[in-house]
């Protein structure tokens, strides 16, 4: 139960964290930024910035976790034994 | 002052795509020598490793549009096409943690195949001639691409290149395979990079930016200038709807593109696939900032420094600010990289259709055809997609980049719901799977303005034109229908010797890594509802005015 909780959780909440980062413009078009950064317009570059480096971070994040939560089904698996295998629901 | 942009000596040009195309043709033939099997032609065996993979994904996805397309719409819409493009980085991150592992667990070669074992032949069938349509469609978009090229770069006409340079492009496609195409489109990402990048650099120097030296990133001391020169260059110009309805149409979309689904499933292990997504965020994200650096210095130059490019030049701008800063043997190295662009996306299309074709189409229909002549069908298949995409080539539209996108939106509708629903909830059968794929296309195609121009949803010519506005309101039915119909029919004695529930039940917990059966795992009721609530809500949103 632990791992599948996990798996659906991670699933849902780095889907969105995701969506999140490389819809940056979305955000600054409901909540507008009048600033610069770096000489660029917030509203530019921070996109930019975060559709790069803030997806680039999160790969590196998921990766991780997706396989640990693969080790622990496979743990969980393990725990199982092959006796209730396949077993009806 | 109209200006015909070529290069004064062709033969410069000619001889370094010939490099490049001996190259290519030679590591295609050394990968697939060993070929025998379709595993090995559609997904290399699945033993790819992860740089390779990351650097193959960037490529196949990076398509001509990089040199061609992208830049020539910054310079039409400016900011808000920039803030679209960013967004595309997602499609392999959020395969791989949606479905990607788990259909690589499967042993898929393509998503259609999940389709068929989960929902069976009826509804794969219909799934994989969508995405052979999604594919032809993208194609096309790379031959237009390649045919535009080589008229720049050698002025002969468009229909000659198209068929001389598709020719030779679909046969080293046809002989390499996906071992073939792999290595090639790591190659190729390299040289895009490069070739992209290095010239952008000249390019700033020469127009005295003083961040020359990392173009994707330090050209803010052109900013001032431009803010003057165009003030509304920074402007979002849309309502957040408009930003909204890329989430449906593209980040979704992407989820249904074959052709980028199997780059996942040719990696050697699930860790490796992970591994392969951050290279390629890595190195995409690389290629995407200095792009928009690209259209930046395109309207800066067009605004500020005198260079006129017309609106029938516009998909050329890269090309044509190479050839206005920079020396002719740097704008033939440019070319052969948009060239290795083009043919790194065309090689992911063809094996897609191949696989569909033959593994998805025929080899269902005929189970016992033997592997020989499955695997000959499959060339063939990969062929006759090629030849398909050249003749339609022939009466190209003005920006290749709006048809490209527009086919985000179509396996968005018709093949992303399935999947993602097909893999996280065991309730989704083939009767929701077929309703949300026939009904949710024929919506999308329906309000395009392709078929029928008077009906559309914003009035808008580029909006409707590259999906946004049709998937924003196809995506969510599709959803809504997969959803409803499987969970009402589910509960219809009279349908339930037609079902194979306790197949579908084993598959998704063998391909999410278990052994056993638990009847609360991917059965959730809540989540099917609020899926169902929260399409509805962007359904009716999209069908409210745009106000555009």
């Amino acid at each position: 139960m632990k791992a599948y909780k996990k798996e659906v959780q991670f699933t849902i909440w780095m889907t969105a964290a995701f969506i999140l980062v490389g819809n940056v413009g979305l955000i600054f078009s409901i909540f507008p930024v009048d600033a610069m950064l770096f000489g660029f317009p917030v509203m530019y570059i921070v996109p930019i910035l975060m559709g790069w480096f803030g997806v680039f971070l999160l790969t590196l994040v998921a990766g991780k976790i997706g396989n640990r939560i693969d080790d622990e089904i496979e743990r969980e698996n393990d725990t199982l034994g092959n006796a209730d295998e396949a077993k009806e629901v | 002052m109209e200006q015909s942009w070529q290069l004064d000596n062709p033969i410069l040009g000619l001889v370094v795509v010939g490099a490049t195309f001996v190259l290519f043709y030679i590591v295609g033939f050394i990968s697939n020598r060993q070929s025998k099997s379709a595993k090995e032609l559609y997904v290399g065996g699945s033993n790819v490793g992860a740089i390779t993979n990351g650097l193959a994904m960037a490529a196949t996805y990076m398509s001509l549009a990089t040199f061609l397309g992208i830049t020539a719409l910054i310079l039409q819409l400016q900011v808000p096409f920039i803030m679209l493009w960013i967004q595309l980085i997602l499609a392999i991150p959020l395969i791989t943690i949606i479905y990607g592992t788990s259909l690589r667990r499967m042993g898929a070669f393509s998503p259609t195949h999940f389709i068929r074992d989960r929902y069976g032949t009826t509804a794969s069938i219909i799934a994989a001639l969508f995405m052979i349509l999604v594919s032809i469609m993208y194609a096309l978009g790379q031959m237009i691409g390649i045919a535009i090229t080589f008229e720049t770069l050698l002025g002969i006409p468009y229909i000659t290149g198209l068929f001389i340079f598709g020719i030779l492009i679909v046969g080293y496609i046809t002989i390499g395979g996906m071992a073939g195409a792999t290595n090639n489109a790591a190659i190729q990402m390299v040289i895009i990079a490069l070739m992209f990048i290095v010239p952008l650099a000249a390019i700033m120097k020469a127009i005295g930016a003083s961040g020359w030296y990392f173009p994707p990133l330090l050209y803010s001391d052109m900013v001032p200038a431009m803010m003057d020169a165009l003030p509304s260059f920074f402007d979002y110009q849309f309502s957040p709807k408009w930003y909204f309805s890329i989430i449906p149409a593209l980040t979704i979309g992407a989820l249904g593109l074959p052709h980028l689904a199997m780059r996942v499933y040719t990696a050697s292990s699930l860790k490796s696939a992970r591994s392969a997504m951050v290279w390629f965020a890595f190195i995409l994200g690389l290629v995407f900032s200095a792009t928009y650096a690209m259209g930046f210095v395109g309207v800066f130059a067009t605004t500020t420094q005198g260079v006129t490019i017309s609106d029938a030049d516009a998909d050329k701008l890269t090309i044509i600010l190479n050839m206005v800063y920079n020396p002719e043997w740097v704008t033939a190295l440019v070319i052969a990289g948009a060239i290795s662009a083009g043919l790194s996306t065309l090689s992911g299309n063809l094996l897609a259709i191949g696989a569909l074709i033959s593994q998805d189409i025929i080899s269902t229909l005929k189970p016992n055809i033997s592997q020989r002549l499955n695997l000959r069908i499959g060339f063939i298949a990969i062929f006759a997609g090629g030849i398909a995409s050249i003749l339609l080539a022939i009466n190209p539209p003005a920006f290749l980049v709006v048809s490209i996108l527009w086919a985000f939106g179509l396996a968005g509708v018709t093949n992303a719901p399935l999947i993602i629903v097909g893999v996280w909830w065991k309730e989704a059968n083939k009767f929701g799977a077929i309703a949300a794929s026939v009904v949710g296309g024929a919506i999308y195609i329906i309000v395009s303005p392709f078929v029928f121009p008077s009906i559309v949803l914003t009035g808008h010519g580029v909006t409707d034109g590259m999906g946004l506005s049709g998937a924003m309101l196809a995506v969510p039915i599709s959803f809504i229908l997969l959803i409803v119909v499987s969970y009402i029919t589910n509960r219809m004695p009279a349908l339930s010797g037609k079902l194979t529930k306790q197949a579908d039940i084993e598959l998704i917990e063998r391909i999410h890594g278990w052994k056993d059966i638990k009847a609360y795992r991917y059965n959730s009721t809540l989540g099917a509802g609020i899926t169902v609530v929260v399409s509805a809500a962007v359904a009716i949103w999209a069908l409210m005015p745009w106000g555009m």
